[in-house]
């Protein structure tokens, strides 16, 4: 019986779920987040757990500013991103450094090392010095769950939000983890304490609290000296391997024999516990992801130690990346590749990458922009013709439109960007005319401020809102124009067009999806106008609402080979024997129908039963 | 219980939304059933929509491994789509790999618009063989007029071939575990179904 209770607290968790139930059980009572690859399901795990207030925020900034006040009324919180997401948040992050908290607060900055899925790489490490918050980094799912009892533990002593950085392969890599506690019975009531000199920072108070933050760094310095999750397992004493994060997993795999000290808090790093390791080992190296963080800090104490010189600074680790760099610095001696590769080369494959679905509401509004804008058939390097349209554009799903066939946009930069570029662009004198494409997701992240940028300063963009109703990239969170909560209730929706009203654009349209002649003509109106103008294009996304449609099919003695519906680049429709087919077990058909309206042959129709 | 390498290396891979996570849940879920460590390795974000999908889930006796599977050494690969496991031998595959695969193509985009060929399904499967120790192609199944989920069609075709030391009932349990019970009934169906194709 016994021995069955402790075999069922056993589970195999990513490390996402793992930060989840370890903040569940070390009594989080609210979690705030944007959803961002990799650290999205943090927050969606938490939302299904009773008694934790779990919302999806507009935007990170927001996410911890609802956690920061949480933290100020005396309970647990936490605020979950990806690395560019702390961005966004730097400013309260920086802030609540400053204030410190009462109820403990943590921060999980999950790094996407290799930009599986981001717009950039960045070592989110180095945030934790520059805003001198201390940072715990797990190396796997079970210290991801461990790690957040310890993390809101030390917020409260210390006085300080901790950030807790994961990277993909953490957050995405499932191992097991022994849950060895429970949530506790009693956690404390929330209530605020008035303490404007802690709370307000006007100079005369952020003078005392930026004395009180080196002081907390000098007591952290000397409490991680004995962090029990640091830990040095000695080996050959020839090379001392210092890593942290996934890198220790590699680590210890490539350098089997050797000493190893992983470092659990890596701000502020156990100085006297890196000396001792050094003392008893003849080389001291450092293997870790992105930026040499580690190494210039153990360089610091005056220690001799490489790492960046044979390790890449650029994308993620894997063994043979770390392998390879041991070679090189003459630490392994070159072996044979275990199990030899065959000789035969395989046949050349044709490359897969993701694309707009079959029925996705953003194809038709790029289709048209591309048709309307761009004059040359690729998206090569060059100057534009001045009919043509400048299309700034965000980030979502639709920023796959950059690809062929549709190729049609011109900027991807970082959320909410599109419209202020645009304003940019058209302010900078740039003679053609500009459009921003943005998602509704990411319109009520950061584009909302970029829209009242061209009211107020009298822009004429015209910014596109494509509105499928869901945060569609990440796997289909809420958003406040969804009207659905983190939790899947029923709450308040902001409504797009009144909200575009509202801040003052006189031309706002809403436009169905998948109305080609409605989409042209309501394009070619705005963007001739000299007056900021909207156009929300709704439609919903097909992978959240699965729409039922009669499928659609190519009529072959119709059909003249044109292929004008291929510039569309739907998976349903592919060339066989010299015309169009339709994949009717993918076409959505009636419930999208564009390339029906582009086929100038009119060639595709509802399959007849 | 033992390995006969350990590491034990197993890639699934697949064409986002074919469902690679689950089935390395449930493979890994199995493997821990029956005393292994069991480390699961996913690369997924943008590739959700129509992209290539990877799953490492690596079985040790003696240790937890890391997230992934070093190049070359993959024991077993499970290809839910014919292209992508021949891109995952490429890179990861030995002469001893053992692979099950399905034949069904699904086309990327470039292929669908003429600007690029999918290799001949033959020369797909005859590239495994040349590159691999040996290749079970399982074909997609229907249960009246619904086609079978083909990952865990996949899982009951592993689970058959007793290339992976985890017990049958292991992987029961872990399917009953994990598949919602409105589902429950299709998905056991499509496992039986992969285990009496490999099965002798």
């Amino acid at each position: 019986m016994a021995e069955e209770a402790i075999s069922d607290m056993k589970q195999l968790l990513s490390g996402n779920e793992a930060i989840a139930l370890g903040a569940y059980h070390a009594g989080v009572v609210v979690a705030a987040a944007y959803p961002g690859t990799p650290s999205t399901e943090i927050l969606q795990s938490i939302a299904r757990m009773d008694g934790v207030y779990a919302e999806w925020s507009t935007n990170e900034k927001v996410a911890l500013e609802v956690a920061m006040g949480a933290a100020y009324g005396g309970v647990r919180a936490m605020a979950t991103m990806k690395h560019v997401g702390l961005n966004v948040a730097a400013d309260p992050f920086f802030a609540v450094s400053t204030t410190g908290t009462i109820g403990g607060l943590v921060v999980v900055s999950c790094d996407d090392p290799g930009e599986h899925s981001s717009q950039g790489e960045q070592d989110n490490r180095h945030l934790a010095k520059f805003a001198k918050v201390p940072m715990l980094e797990p190396t796997d799912s079970q210290e991801a769950y461990d790690l957040m009892e310890w993390a809101f533990t030390i917020s409260e002593e210390f006085d300080t939000p901790v950030l807790l950085r994961a990277t993909t392969r953490i957050s995405h890599c499932k191992t097991v983890v022994e849950a060895n506690k429970e949530r506790k019975a009693e956690l404390k009531q929330a209530a605020f304490t008035r303490c404007p000199t802690k709370y307000v920072m006007v100079p005369s108070n952020a003078r005392p609290r930026r004395q009180a933050m080196e002081e907390r760094i000098v007591k952290l310095r000397s409490y991680v000296e004995d962090f029990p999750m640091n830990e040095i397992i000695t080996g050959d004493r020839k090379l001392g391997v210092i890593s942290s994060g996934v890198a220790y997993q590699y680590a210890r795999e490539v350098f089997k024999d050797a000493s190893h000290l992983k470092l659990v808090t890596t701000y502020p790093i156990p100085v006297n516990l890196v000396r001792r390791f050094a003392q008893e080992v003849e080389r001291v190296i450092v293997i870790e992801e992105l930026d040499p963080y580690l190494e210039e800090e153990v360089r610091g104490l005056g220690i001799e130690v490489t790492g960046k010189d044979f390790i890449p600074i650029i994308g993620e680790l894997n063994l043979e990346i770390v392998e390879q760099g041991a070679i090189k610095a003459g630490l392994l001696s070159e072996k044979p590749k275990p199990p030899l590769k065959s000789e035969v080369a395989p046949p050349q494959l044709p490359p897969r990458r993701p694309q707009l679905c079959a029925g996705c509401p953003h194809v038709a509004a790029e289709y048209v922009l591309r048709k309307l804008g761009f004059h040359a058939p690729d998206a090569k390097e060059r100057q534009l013709k001045k009919d043509e349209l400048v299309v700034t554009s965000d980030i979502g799903c639709y920023t796959l439109g950059v690809y062929p066939p549709l190729a049609a946009l011109d900027t991807c930069a970082c959320m909410g960007a599109s419209i202020g570029q645009a304003l940019g662009l058209e302010k900078a004198g740039v003679p053609n005319r500009t459009v921003a494409v943005i998602g509704d997701s990411t319109f009520m992240h950061s584009g909302i401020t970029g829209l009242v940028d061209v009211v107020y300063n009298q822009g004429n963009t015209t910014v596109i809102i494509l509105d499928n109703g869901t945060t569609a990239m990440t796997g289909h969170q809420g958003h406040p124009g969804t009207g659905i909560s983190a939790t899947g209730t029923k709450t308040q929706a902001v409504v797009l067009e009144k909200l575009a009203e509202g801040i003052g654009v006189k031309d706002v349209n809403v436009v169905d999806a998948f109305d080609m002649d409605a989409l042209e003509s309501t394009i070619k109106r705005c963007v001739a106008n000299d007056e900021p103008s909207v156009i929300i294009v709704r439609g919903p996304c097909p992978l959240y609402v699965k729409p039922s449609g009669t499928p659609f099919e190519v009529d072959p003695d119709e059909c003249a080979g044109c292929f004008d519906c291929l510039d569309l680049g739907c998976p349903a429709i592919s060339v066989a024997d010299d015309i169009a087919r339709i994949d009717a077990s993918v076409c959505v058909g009636t419930a999208c129908g564009i390339c029906a309206q582009i086929c100038p042959h009119e060639a595709i129709s509802e399959i007849k039963q | 219980m033992t390995l006969e390498k350990d590491p034990l290396n197993l890639i699934i891979t697949g064409v986002g939304g074919q469902g690679n996570v689950l089935a390395s849940q449930i493979v890994a879920t199995a493997g821990i059933k029956d005393g292994f460590y069991v480390t699961v390795g996913e690369t997924y974000g943008a590739s959700q929509r129509g992209g290539g999908v990877l799953s490492h889930v690596r079985f040790s006796l003696q240790t937890q491994c890391g997230p992934l599977t070093p190049e070359g050494q993959a024991d077993i690969v499970i290809g839910m789509e014919p292209m992508e496991a021949l891109r995952v031998i490429a890179d990861f595959g030995n002469p001893e790999t053992r692979v099950i695969v399905s034949p069904r193509p699904i086309y990327p985009i470039w292929v669908l618009s003429g600007q690029a060929t999918y290799p001949p399904i033959e020369d797909v499967l005859g590239g495994l063989r040349e590159l691999t120790g040996e290749v079970r192609v399982i074909e997609p199944s229907v249960d009246g007029g619904t086609p079978l989920p083909t990952n865990v069609l996949m899982v009951g075709a592993l689970a058959g071939s007793g290339m992976l030391p985890i017990s049958l009932s292991s992987f029961e349990e872990a399917l009953k575990e994990i598949i919602a019970p409105k589902s429950l009934e299709l998905n056991l169906e499509a496992f039986k179904k992969g285990l009496e194709a490999t099965a002798t």
